[in-house]
């Protein structure tokens, strides 16, 4: 074919199609199938690529393409034939590597063949709709070896077994696993999962059935925790290792289930070891453990929560209802705020600060806080003690730190306002007493009130510390004037405070020194007369005076008392000797305030500025009262504090108790008239509803109480019922 | 140029055609013959023969491999192909999966 002719006829292109030997495609055949003979038997470096592949070309190129694929099937067939033999005949542990190898050899054949078949893949089979070359290396593979059935069930077992070795502790070939799986894997997904997955999955459940049983009955629950962890690591290491990665999903499943989701209640519950037991002793890492493991399965966390709920419960209802602890209120709060802080600690350690864990916490305190109706009190007597002195040398961080806690604890109650009636009062004494510790830290509190009850609930308290204010005002304005006048007498300093701001008991007036009562007369008239149309009345119960003291042999004291000591201790500047019945009538105390702060004052060991006859502990009406002239005192200035109402008595209670039921009636009132207004008509039971949630935040309403202030506005024409259905209201405007 | 980085080409009339594998691998038949991972004859030796193939066509097409290469990295210019050599050149890369 020379260059010349080729210019000529153009046409001769198909020059391949005109004449054929009728044993072309016999003799070429022949040719492959001995170079597919040689690729199997390692034989192929004498082989030239160039010519098998152009005879595969031709072969397509003339039509023997069905002839060419058909042949390279048998041919293969029988390889892989003779090949199952071998790995047939390997014995035990030859099995897997015979097996392995003769995967990398077909592999490479498949991979050799394919290539110099290259053109039969690229043209003949994609129009014909055949399978692949490579995949049909793969097919054949699957169905002469893995499928043949004295492979089968043996590579199965093996498989399993070596699982199972190594799940006992001992060392296995993971490289070999790896690859018989990745085998498994290359032939298809469900050969995988058919011949592998799930029989190793049924397997593995019986075995972590079987295993969960003995350990169960053998361990505590933290050393079981312990194994169902590690074995579950174990499990899913092993997938990294040598198993498809999306059986990781599958295999921990079943030890989920098997482990820990068939055995979480006894689990829970186990006898000295359990969820209960591991709070009580703050197990970090066992609860840690457990919450991550059961955090695995339906139900898990919600049983762990359940539990937990339940013990915080219980335990804080021993906590609030134990009468022992109510004795002291300050620790009764610090012991509610440790107990805080401890499931605070679990949740932020263990429970990876879990929201519904935190909401449970809450709910669970909210539950048995209120259980206690002191509870409000003793918060507030709490927040007193740390003002008064709790907070000394304490740097502003901890103030805060401190103060959030008893927000938090505030947030809790339900009756709020009892809260505030009590802060109220605490806060009054604090003030007038000039013992807040810190200014700020007082602010820092109420400002925190203010945010979480809003401006109504603190207006009052605010008005408190600017009384305050004014009143340091005023008493610079009074010495100004008067200051001449007064000359070397006792001096005065006046607290004016607003009615209705602050918790002014109904006192009597108790009768003042005659050298005081002057003072006080001077300062009302300084005071009408700069201020006009306001009245004054004197709270004695409430004030603190020093006095100065010499006593029998010429010791010199300054005495911090309150103005009802005061006025107790000067009239022994008159006397020697008073009765009992003697102060009582010349000073006008009412009778438990005078018993208190005589009980103080002569009482009180190293406070003891008074004698009493006879000796004892308790103030009797028949008893008479000395200055103690061997009074001694490492300190000059002595105070001597009253016996300060820590904790209300019983009747005080009562009486705190129904000033909070009165100031609630007008609050339930306006809430119903605002409701109405609104609403126009309702029914009973959606009142109560709505007057509940609107003064939540405040206070729980008694649905009975509800329906007395109803019946009083209804009285007031406030209301109307409806004159078909009574249980219907109408506004009247 | 390395030996082992090259490959020579033989036409039909027995001329050879030394160029670089990169440039030949452009013909996925040449690669899969330089890549199977038997080794087969031509691995081993470095060369092809391409028995149907004449030397003006090879020629031709180890033109083609070089333009090819530039035209790949960005140097698009055109390849001129004489019109007689059409169809001889058609064939031959059908062959050679060009």
């Amino acid at each position: 074919m020379s260059n010349q002719k080729k210019r000529n006829f153009q046409i001769e292109a198909f020059k391949h199609r005109v004449v054929v030997d009728p044993k072309y495609a016999e003799k070429t055949w022949k040719i492959l199938e001995h170079a597919i003979h040689e690729i199997y038997n390692h034989n192929a470096s004498g082989l030239s690529f160039e010519e098998l592949y152009r005879n595969a070309y031709n072969m397509v190129l003339h039509k023997f393409g069905e002839k060419l694929y058909s042949g390279l099937v048998a041919t293969m067939t029988s390889h892989l034939k003779e090949i199952s033999k071998s790995i047939e005949a390997a014995q035990g542990a030859l099995f897997l590597e015979e097996l392995n190898r003769k995967w990398t050899d077909h592999n490479k054949a498949l991979q050799m063949i394919r290539d110099i078949l290259m053109y039969m893949d690229r043209t003949f089979i994609p129009s014909t709709h055949k399978t692949p070359v490579h995949e049909l290396g793969l097919n054949l593979w699957r169905d002469n070896i893995i499928h043949y059935s004295k492979i089968q069930t043996r590579l199965l077992n093996t498989l399993l077994e070596l699982v199972l070795i190594e799940r006992t502790g001992e060392v296995i070939n993971r490289g070999l696993m790896r690859n018989i799986i990745k085998m498994l894997m290359d032939l298809g997904s469900s050969v995988y999962q058919e011949d592998f997955e799930k029989p190793f999955l049924e397997v593995s459940a019986e075995f972590y059935r079987g295993e969960s049983q003995k350990f169960i009955e053998c361990c505590d629950c933290g050393d079981y925790l312990k194994k169902a962890e590690r074995r579950l690591n174990e499990e899913m290491e092993r997938v990294s290792h040598y198993l498809d990665a999306k059986s990781e999903a599958k295999i921990t499943n079943v030890v989920e289930k098997e482990m820990i989701a068939n055995h979480m209640p006894r689990l829970v519950h186990m006898e000295n070891s359990g969820l209960v037991n591991m709070l009580l002793d703050d197990k970090y890492e066992d609860l840690g453990r457990m919450y991550n493991l059961f955090r695995r399965v339906s139900n898990g966390l919600l049983t762990i929560r359940e539990v937990m709920t339940s013990h915080i419960r219980d335990t804080g209802k021993q906590l609030v209802t134990d009468p022992e602890r109510l004795r002291d209120p300050v620790e009764f709060v610090q012991r509610l705020l440790d107990e805080k802080d401890k499931y605070d600690k679990i949740i932020s350690m263990a429970f990876n600060n879990d929201k519904t864990f935190q909401n449970a916490l809450n709910s669970s305190f909210e539950f048995f806080i209120n259980l206690n109706p002191r509870s409000p009190e003793f918060i507030s007597l709490f927040v007193d003690d740390k003002l008064r002195k709790g907070l000394k040398g304490v740097s502003e961080e901890d103030v805060e730190i401190i103060l959030d806690k008893v927000m938090m604890l505030f947030r809790y109650l339900q009756e709020k306002d009892v809260f505030e009636k009590y802060y109220k009062q605490h806060l009054a004494k604090r003030l007038l007493s000039g013992k807040t510790v810190s200014d700020d830290a007082e602010r820092s509190l109420i400002v925190k009130l203010k945010t979480e009850c809003g401006y109504q609930f603190t207006s009052k308290l605010e008005g408190m510390f600017t009384d305050m204010k004014t009143s340091q005002d005023t008493m610079q304005g009074f010495y100004t004037n008067h200051g001449v006048e007064i000359g070397d007498g006792p001096t005065l300093a006046v607290q004016v405070l607003t009615t209705g701001s602050w918790p002014t008991q109904p006192s009597v007036t108790c009768n003042l020194p005659a050298e005081m009562s002057v003072l006080c007369e001077k300062f009302r008239a300084y005071y009408l007369g700069t201020h006009t149309g306001r009245r004054l009345s004197w709270q004695t119960n409430m004030g603190t005076a020093d006095v100065k003291a010499t006593f029998g042999k010429g010791q010199k004291h300054e005495l911090n008392v309150s103005t009802y000591q005061m006025c107790v201790l000067m009239l022994f500047n008159n006397a020697d000797r008073l009765s009992y019945k003697e102060i009582e009538q010349a000073t006008e105390i009412p009778a438990p305030d005078l018993k208190r702060c005589l009980q103080s004052m002569a009482c009180v060991k190293g406070k003891n500025v008074l004698r009493k006859e006879p000796m004892s502990k308790d103030i009797g009406e028949d008893d008479a009262f000395f200055v103690n002239d061997k009074f001694t005192s490492k300190f000059y200035k002595v105070k001597i504090g009253t016996v300060v109402a820590q904790k209300e008595s019983e009747p005080e209670k009562q009486e705190t108790r129904q000033r909070v039921e009165e100031d609630r009636k007008p609050q339930i009132e306006a809430a119903i008239v605002r409701i109405m207004k609104s609403r126009r008509v309702l029914d009973h039971n959606n009142i109560i509803a709505e007057v509940t949630k609107q003064l939540q935040s405040r206070f729980l309403a008694n649905p009975v109480e509800i329906k007395k202030r109803i019946e009083s506005l209804i009285e007031r024409d406030f209301l109307e019922r409806d004159n078909v259905d009574r249980k219907l209201y109408r506004y009247l405007a | 140029m390395r030996k082992e980085d090259t490959v020579k080409l033989i036409s039909a009339e027995g001329f050879e055609f030394v160029i670089d594998k990169n440039a030949a691998m452009v013909s996925q038949t040449i690669r899969n013959m330089l890549t199977s991972p038997g080794s087969f004859a031509e691995t081993q030796h470095g060369e092809v023969t391409f028995p149907e193939i004449s030397t003006t066509i090879l020629e031709k097409i180890c033109q083609y491999f070089y333009w090819s290469l530039q035209f790949a990295s960005g140097k698009e210019t055109e390849f001129h192909i004489e019109p007689e050599l059409t169809l001889e050149l058609m064939m031959a890369a059908n062959y050679l999966h060009t």
